[in-house]
């Protein structure tokens, strides 16, 4: 592969070893409220991870999938437009996961 | 935080001399500050909780005088609750409204008591007491005369509860359709009202105290509220108030336990439906909450690490959401 001129490692990889560290090295030597904080420095690195690897292409595809603009949905849904609409169930169902692919993998 | 304003304070409410020996405050609470309190009275050593609004209150939850008429009801009623003592409703003293109560011994952490295999004298036991705790709080009708404040009765909580989420998702930034369509199942799945009873609605893991020989305290009662008592078995049982542990009932036991125990306390049976409504409307409640404080923090005006991470919670309600109406 030819070289596209930016620096290894990626942000992803930076972000994964950082994490790392910070697991491995530093949580081990904290207690109470500081070892909580970086448990969920350690979490948000995590997040910003998935979101770098996985991009959002399929979040936006899932969104796109539901066909209209998600407020307007929002209100067709409200008044019962959709009521029977087990399609727009299938697709909403899609829609989560896609999203927690990034923010909650372990849900799935 | 200026002790020697609090230490006349306290004396003037105890009606002799209060020397405050120590003062520390305790980790959690991003909305109320609690502050372990140390007291000598009469050369006797208090051990207390001063409770305090955090600089960023929440508009949707009660005062802290509230709070306090609450928990000398609650106490009163026989709920397990840390003693009420003295409440301040001047700002003056303090920069914000406080009260004071009994310090109860204990843990409340939720990782920690859905693990703790003797926590709260076993598993099943807590999950008894949690049922009789509950059974006490129902008990608490409308009409009582020192909870005036609570206001209106709605007689038809499910309602009020849809009313409410859309109102709320209508003030805030980001559509959410998923959370819609939850809303919009829960409308026409509704089961008939049941009787008003008083709800504490925060009721889950984490926010009672244990120790190894049992339940020490019911604690955060800034959201009670009229309502069904499904309601708080909904809190209490959703999956989004398991913190990974194995019981359904708040992580820590089974179902069983909680509702034969509360059925014993209260002569009245729990409808498996209508609990399986209000988690549901458990996990609405709870994106609705996180979506708005993640937008706190992105507006810019309290930016919070934990706030941040709290906005990523939505996804995984939404989706347990879309499974339980699928």
């Amino acid at each position: 592969m030819s070289w596209d001129g930016t620096e290894s490692p990626n942000g992803a990889e930076l972000l994964e070893i950082a994490r790392a560290t910070l697991l491995d090295v530093i949580v081990p030597g904290l207690a109470g409220d500081a070892r909580f904080k970086a448990l969920m420095v350690a979490n948000a690195i995590a997040i910003a991870t998935r979101e770098l690897r996985l991009g959002t292409v399929a979040i936006r595809a899932a969104l796109q999938a539901i066909g209209t603009d998600a407020r307007t949905l929002g209100t067709e849904i409200r008044a019962g437009a959709h009521d029977d609409d087990a399609d727009l169930a299938a697709r909403l169902l899609r829609l989560a996961e896609e999203r927690c692919r990034i923010s909650a993998p372990r849900s799935l | 935080m200026d002790r020697a304003a609090l230490a006349d304070w306290l004396a003037a409410a105890a009606g002799q001399p209060v020397e405050i020996i120590g003062m520390a405050l305790m980790s959690g609470g991003a909305i109320q500050q609690n502050w372990r309190l140390d007291a000598v009275v009469r050369g006797v050593t208090q051990a207390w909780v001063l409770r305090k609004d955090a600089p960023a209150k929440l508009s949707h939850s009660r005062s802290r005088a509230e709070e306090f008429a609450l928990l000398q009801v609650a106490f009163a009623a026989g709920v397990t609750v840390p003693e009420p003592l003295y409440v301040c409703s001047d700002a003056a003293v303090l920069g914000t409204p406080f009260f004071v109560m009994r310090r109860v011994e204990g843990i409340a952490a939720a990782h920690r008591v859905v693990r703790g295999e003797t926590l709260g004298g076993g598993r099943e036991a807590l999950v008894a007491a949690l049922g009789r705790e509950l059974a006490a709080i129902h008990a608490i009708r409308p009409g009582h005369e020192n909870l005036d404040f609570m206001g209106e009765i709605d007689p038809n909580p499910c309602g009020r509860f849809v009313r409410d989420a859309r109102k709320r998702l209508d003030s805030a930034q980001n559509p959410r359709p998923i959370l819609e369509w939850g809303l919009r199942r829960l409308e026409l799945t509704a089961p008939p009202p049941g009787d008003i009873v008083m709800c504490h609605n925060d009721f889950r893991t984490g926010n009672y105290m244990v120790t190894d020989r049992g339940l020490t305290g019911v604690l955060d009662w800034e959201f009670a509220a009229w309502g069904d008592r499904h309601e708080d078995f909904g809190w209490l049982c959703a999956p989004c108030w398991r913190f990974g542990g194995v019981g359904e009932a708040g992580g820590v036991g089974s179902r069983e336990t909680l509702y034969g125990a509360y059925q014993q306390a209260s002569g009245h049976a729990v409808d498996p439906a209508k609990v399986a409504w209000w988690e549901i409307a458990a996990a609405i409640r709870w994106a609705v909450i996180a979506s708005d404080q993640a937008a706190r923090h992105v507006s810019g005006t309290e930016p919070s690490l934990e706030l941040a991470l709290t906005g990523h919670i939505v996804p995984e309600l939404e989706l347990g959401v879309m499974r339980a109406c699928a």
